[in-house]
């Protein structure tokens, strides 16, 4: 038989883990489409090590991707992204990939890559706006697929996640951008006072009819004298 | 006869992409087509993934536990098993087909994996009708049976779980084969295999006698696996008997081992 | 300290997740019920991982063809590889045979499909419900290495063993110690199905959200939707 098996052969092993990171990002839909939140730092990790770096980034003209986890692994994403952009773009048939099929490339990636027990060390949220709807799913390492009205990664799954699905969850025609913005402003904060690799630093990107809209970073006033003001 | 051989038999030349799964099924090779892991990891290179001892939280549990029997006799072969699976404490099944029939003069058994006997058994039946369309006469037990062991055996300590008895008739009269994926194949006019059959020996071996009539020999079969299924908790449902002759094999029957246990009783 | 020593020594006793594994579980439930002309098969869409729900609506229930649909559970994005697998092949199928693919040779593409990932499996359990060649309502269920077996009624997933004894006694009357023995309908199935995911909800963490229920008949598939408790 001229079969052989990998047991004839030295074995290759791959697979890191995170060095520079990045927390989580949290997602919305609204009325008007979907909106994305991520703060602008990547730790080294417990080191605050890069307190200027964009994890929200759009893909085309209606897409916007999130990442939390390794950030070396979300830039090798965007340049693929990027690259299948032009590629689409070269072909010059009209056809524009849009947040649907930037979700299905990126899950598929993501799956071929821990099929290879070689992940990209990352959760992504795909957002966008696409044939007169929102549109909002989530990818991870382990090639795990979700579409929700609100996604939330990392510490968001369990501080934020909670306060968006009671704003959000049969609400998603109806809210208006300013109570999205609420609801996002309301979760970072939370994210910010207990999430100790976080920053009050964030960037926030809506997707609508309009296209892409990534505001510039800002902050969030913040309260830590609970205790002085309760007790006394 | 050639050109149609030649489609169905399967070639070693071509690599196991697309363009020949394409290629109208002609050069069909299941073994082709195993997609391998390229990469080492402990979880997925070995057994462990699919062992239910590993102790791991996402461990997959395949279909383990059975007893399974079969003698000869001066009428040919009686094949008896039970046909619970169980995977970790749960029964998964208390129907399950032990007895794989792979053509009307062959038969398998199946101890281990579930999935690694339906397969290779299958995989067997295929290559004897290709053997009969060669040859323009049937495969012998013992050719059949070598086949199987020599299909499996490139996949030793890969994790293939298997432990089969393949009886038939063939021009040298009954035969029974013991194959398993260790590599061993023995011959012999009696065998039990998988985690009941010490019990089902225990029966077996004191009521054989190679005189015994038909009735007496099924009689033998079933209280053998039912006495197993009583003590062997990994072992239950019912009772399935094959009797094997001349004229190929003949199924006998189906006994719920919950009515036998009464029957039993009032002896 | 120098950059390399600063660099492994952060590295090595920063205590960093390591070593992949490439599986998880995330949960649901999956059943279904063969009648003399029917099948029912019915699953809930909940998506888990531990304590998080990710999704409250990721259907793990698929049509395969005019007459079969195909639920699997456990690890989601094996499943739906293996859906995508699987609907490439039966497109295939109709091509180079010039008709649809029975459930019958289904069957045995499902159990292949998983065998040829023998040595690194999809971590699936699946069911296969649907109409045979001769009309009559047919359930296969696999184990994830391909094992598979013609069965009546059976529930896959993480509240299996609640449902199964349930099943086997409504639907096969096990165990049952009366002769009013009530022929199966349609509407009973549906009905036992509805029991069987509602009471599942109630004990089983990672069952719930919503109901969704395919008919497979002679004339076709329907799909039927049920809230079930978000908790």
């Amino acid at each position: 038989m001229d079969h052989h098996f990998p047991l004839n052969e030295s074995p290759i092993t791959y697979t890191q883990n995170p060095v520079v990171t990045g927390t989580s990002v949290i997602a919305l839909k609204y009325r008007d489409g979907v909106m994305l939140a991520a703060d602008n730092l990547a730790s080294y990790g417990s080191l605050a090590r890069f307190k200027d770096v964009e994890r929200l980034y759009a893909v085309g003209d209606f897409t916007v991707i999130g990442a939390s986890g390794d950030i070396s692994d979300f830039q090798y994403t965007k340049h693929l992204l990027d690259a299948e952009m032009v590629k689409e773009y070269y072909i010059n048939d009209g056809h524009v990939l849009g947040a649907p099929h930037i979700y299905e490339y990126l899950s598929r990636v993501m799956y071929h890559r821990r099929s290879q027990i070689n992940p990209l060390w990352n959760s992504y949220v795909v957002g966008g706006y696409h044939n007169g709807e929102g549109f909002l799913g989530y990818v991870d390492l382990k090639g795990t697929t979700y579409k929700s009205s609100s996604i939330a990664t990392g510490f968001g799954a369990y501080f934020a996640q909670p306060i968006l699905r009671k704003i959000v969850e049969g609400h998603e025609n109806t809210l208006s951008e300013e109570e999205a913005i609420d609801a996002v402003d309301k979760c970072m904060r939370v994210l910010f006072y207990r999430d100790a690799r976080s920053l009050n630093k964030f960037q926030r990107a809506k997707i609508t009819a309009q296209g892409v809209e990534i505001t510039q970073p800002y902050s969030l006033d913040t309260e830590w004298s609970f205790g002085d003001s309760k007790i006394n | 006869m050639d050109a149609f051989v030649n489609r169905f038999k399967g070639s070693s030349t071509f690599l196991a992409d697309e363009i020949s799964m394409l290629d109208g099924f002609g050069s069909y090779d299941a073994v082709k087509e195993f997609s391998q892991p390229v990469f080492e990891i402990p979880a997925v290179q070995n057994a462990n993934c699919t062992d239910e001892k590993s102790d791991s939280e996402c461990r997959i549990k395949i279909e383990h536990g059975t007893t399974t029997l079969a003698f000869k006799f001066q009428g040919g072969i009686i094949v008896a098993v039970d046909s619970r699976a169980s995977a970790g404490n749960y029964i998964a099944s208390q129907t399950v087909k032990k007895v794989i029939e792979i053509n009307p003069y062959l038969l398998g058994t199946m101890a281990g994996g579930a999935a690694d006997c339906q397969f290779w058994q299958r995989e067997l039946g295929r290559h004897c009708r290709l053997y009969e369309l060669r040859n323009k006469e049937r495969i012998s037990v013992a050719a059949a049976s070598k086949l199987l062991a020599n299909m499996v055996y490139p996949y030793k300590r890969m994790g293939i779980s298997m432990g089969t008895m393949v009886t038939g008739w063939d021009k040298t009269g009954p035969n029974l084969f013991y194959v398993d994926s260790d590599g061993s194949r023995y011959k012999n006019d009696v065998f039990s295999v998988g985690s009941g059959a010490t019990f089902a020996y225990g029966v077996l071996d004191s009521g054989l006698d190679y005189e015994l009539s038909t009735n007496d020999a099924i009689e033998l079969g079933r209280r053998s696996i039912y006495q197993a299924t009583y003590r062997d908790a990994a072992s239950g449902g019912s009772v399935r008997i094959y009797h094997v002759e001349k004229e190929g094999w003949k199924f006998i029957g189906l006994y719920d081992v919950g009515k036998l246990h009464w029957e039993y009783c009032g002896l | 300290m120098n950059p390399v020593d600063f660099y492994n020594e952060t590295l090595t006793s920063v205590p960093t997740e390591h070593g992949f594994y490439p599986y998880e579980s995330n949960g649901g439930t999956a059943l279904a019920i063969a009648g003399e002309d029917f099948c029912v098969v019915a699953s809930d869409t909940r998506q888990s991982n531990g304590y998080l729900i990710n999704a409250r609506y990721a259907p793990k229930a698929f049509k395969m063809s005019e007459k079969a649909v195909l639920a699997n559970s456990v690890f989601a994005a094996d499943g739906n590889a293996l859906v995508r697998r699987l609907t490439q092949r039966i497109q295939w199928y109709k091509h180079s045979h010039e008709k649809e693919i029975s459930i019958t040779a289904l069957a045995q593409l499902v159990s292949n499909t998983l065998y040829y990932k023998r040595f690194f499996p999809f971590y699936t359990q699946v069911l296969l419900g649907g109409i045979d060649e001769s009309g009559a309502g047919v359930v296969y269920s696999f184990d994830p290495v391909g094992s598979y077996g013609l069965e009546v009624c059976r529930a896959n997933g993480t509240a299996s063993a609640l449902i199964q004894p349930f099943l086997d006694n409504q639907v096969e009357f096990k165990n049952v110690q009366f002769d009013d023995k009530p022929r199966m309908t349609l509407d009973r199935a549906i009905c036992i199905a509805k029991d069987a995911f509602t009471s599942a909800t109630e004990r089983d963490i990672y069952t719930g959200d919503h109901l969704e229920i395919f008919i497979i008949k002679q004339d076709g598939i329907t799909i039927e939707s049920y809230p079930l408790k978000k908790d």
